[in-house]
């Protein structure tokens, strides 16, 4: 084998960085988002499927889409309304929060494994690899705005109001989407080559969901506490989805700007850290 | 059909291949928990640099309409080699240009994802070679018939054998001539018919001008398919050329204990 070892070629940088060999195709662009938007069809395949085989084999099928917030909305409601019943609607205030939440909880801890999860596509064809995380993220998205539905059926049972606010959804929808996406692409990267990543993070975001204002009111928090509302993202995130559907009002500007400034931000360090570890993912999946 | 070694411009090729190499780090390679590492770490062997080669300074061409042959050794690149061109594997070194539209069939036994059906399957393997939907409904009867997966299409591919999920994998990527169609094994699952079948489409194939590169360990195939046939050891080019001189050298290479 020593014929193979050529110690005079130089091995280039250390780890991943870009690699120093030039692949051109039709297929393939180093501008990672073109490349991204020509696989359109196929993104529009997987969240398909990410939507189709989690409910597979199950009676109720896509349903469970809905009925599933419902039931932890029902759980919870029935658990702490003693405690925050006075809270005016206290269930439309838990399930407005939880359907926000599971667009990122659910958004970026599939999209973190889905890398790994599609190693068998990924070693069979050319795929740009963001791919799979988009699809995750994205299907989520799809999840909430079916959700709507539902959601708006309730709000018209117990005698809610509407607003005209509810206009400015889609712009915490986007932020939270983003902010999914980003936190799946940066352990995503790091759960390929750790795979103990994924069991860490689950264990976090348990931790976080607590941490964050779904279920009670912040004003609970005692005041040496305040401030993890304010490192904590998902706050704003959340209050900017609550205020349109519960209070009926337009968030603050400033805390949808700060929400999606945050949350761009952070798709924007996914984005780069994925792509330049990207090259390395074949051996490892 | 022997158009190598001329000098003047003709078509641009379909494959182009500069001085490739593809550089694996073995001990990163196969780390692969925190534990791991951290047990590297503390044994101080994470300095160490035991590279790979899988292929070393590969130069080459293909050009549009031509079947070439891939042969060698196992561990000699082959595989790897097909996955640099499907662009699965980045270049560590060198350059590779790649002309078309690209069909891949490397390892196709296992299918794309055992847990949706063959139907589906279809509509995810037909995206992932860039066919829209549209598309793929138009194509749907002919690809099911030619796999022959009758009542099958709507069972997961996870209750297929090795040969029926080959066999639908090489119907759809195979329906749609592509610019190169790249092969690996690919005869080596499904029974005599379904590779008479496999042989008539590469042959309208053939006449279409379709570029393809064949891996293949039987000399027979290889003989009868490619007119021009790589010879790869070790991650390097032993020879190229007409398959019968290729083929020969490498049988004498095989006598000869090898390695």
């Amino acid at each position: 084998m020593s014929g193979v070892l050529d110690p005079s070629r130089s091995p280039g940088p250390e780890t991943g960085a870009p690699q120093p060999g030039v692949y051109v195709a039709d297929h393939y662009s180093s501008a990672r988002l073109l490349t991204l938007l020509r696989y359109r069809e196929l993104l529009r395949q997987l969240v398909i499927r990410e939507i189709k085989l989690r409910y597979k084999r199950s009676a109720l099928g896509f349903a469970w889409t809905v009925l599933n917030p419902l039931f932890a909305m029902a759980i919870f409601t029935m658990v702490f309304s003693r405690i925050f019943g006075a809270r005016p609607y206290y269930s439309l205030y838990v399930i407005t929060a939880l359907l926000g939440w599971n667009v990122f909880s659910l958004g970026s801890s599939r999209g973190l494994e889905s890398v790994v999860v599609n190693g068998n596509i990924i070693r069979k064809v050319f795929v740009p690899k963001a791919i799979f995380p988009v699809a995750a993220v994205a299907a989520q998205v799809v999840n909430f705005i079916f959700s709507l539905i539902p959601l708006f059926l309730y709000m018209l049972a117990i005698g809610a109001g509407f607003s005209l606010s509810l206009l400015l959804l889609p712009i915490p929808l986007f932020s939270l989407a983003c902010f999914s996406l980003g936190i799946a692409l940066l352990f995503g990267t790091l759960n390929v080559f750790f795979r103990d990543v994924k069991f860490f993070y689950e264990a976090a975001v348990l931790a976080w969901f607590y941490a964050t204002p779904i279920f009670y009111p912040p004003e609970i928090i005692p005041d040496r506490f305040k401030f993890l509302l304010y490192v904590n993202p998902m706050y704003p995130l959340l209050e900017s989805l609550r205020a349109p559907i519960y209070h009926g009002t337009s968030p603050p500007a400033e805390i949808l700007l700060s929400g999606l400034a945050l949350s761009l931000a952070t798709l924007v360090i996914g984005w780069v850290v994925f792509h330049r570890f990207e090259g390395r993912f074949i051996y490892y999946v | 059909m022997a158009s190598h070694a001329t000098g003047r411009s003709g078509p641009s090729p379909v494959v182009e291949i500069d001085a490739l190499s593809v550089r694996l780090l073995l001990h990163r390679e196969q780390t692969r928990s925190i534990r791991e590492y951290m047990i590297r770490l503390l044994k101080g062997k994470r300095g160490e640099r035991d590279e790979f080669w899988p292929l070393h300074g590969v130069s080459f061409a293909v050009t549009p309409g031509e079947i070439l042959g891939i042969i060698g050794p196992n561990g000699a690149g082959k595989s790897t080699l097909l996955r640099v061109i499907a662009g699965i594997i980045p270049p560590s070194l060198g350059r590779v240009i790649v002309r078309g539209g690209v069909a891949p069939l490397i390892d196709l036994g296992a299918g794309f994802d055992v847990e949706l059906t063959g139907r589906e399957n279809i509509y995810l393997y037909g995206s992932l070679l860039g066919f829209s939907q549209k598309d793929l409904e138009g194509r749907f009867d002919r690809i099911v018939e030619f796999a022959e997966m009758g009542e099958f299409i709507d069972v997961p591919l996870k209750n297929y054998s090795v040969g029926m999920s080959a066999r639908l994998g090489f119907a759809i990527a195979t329906d749609m001539a592509p610019d190169l169609l790249l092969m690996d094994e690919i005869f080596a699952v499904g029974d005599a018919n379904f590779q008479t079948k496999c042989r008539a489409r590469m042959e309208a194939f053939t006449s279409k001008g379709v570029t393809m590169l064949l891996v293949s360990h039987s000399l027979d195939l290889i003989r009868s398919t490619c007119p021009r046939t790589l010879f790869l050891n070790h991650g390097q080019i032993v020879a190229i050329g007409p398959t019968a001189e290729v083929v020969a050298e490498y049988q004498r290479f095989s006598a000869s204990g090898s390695s």
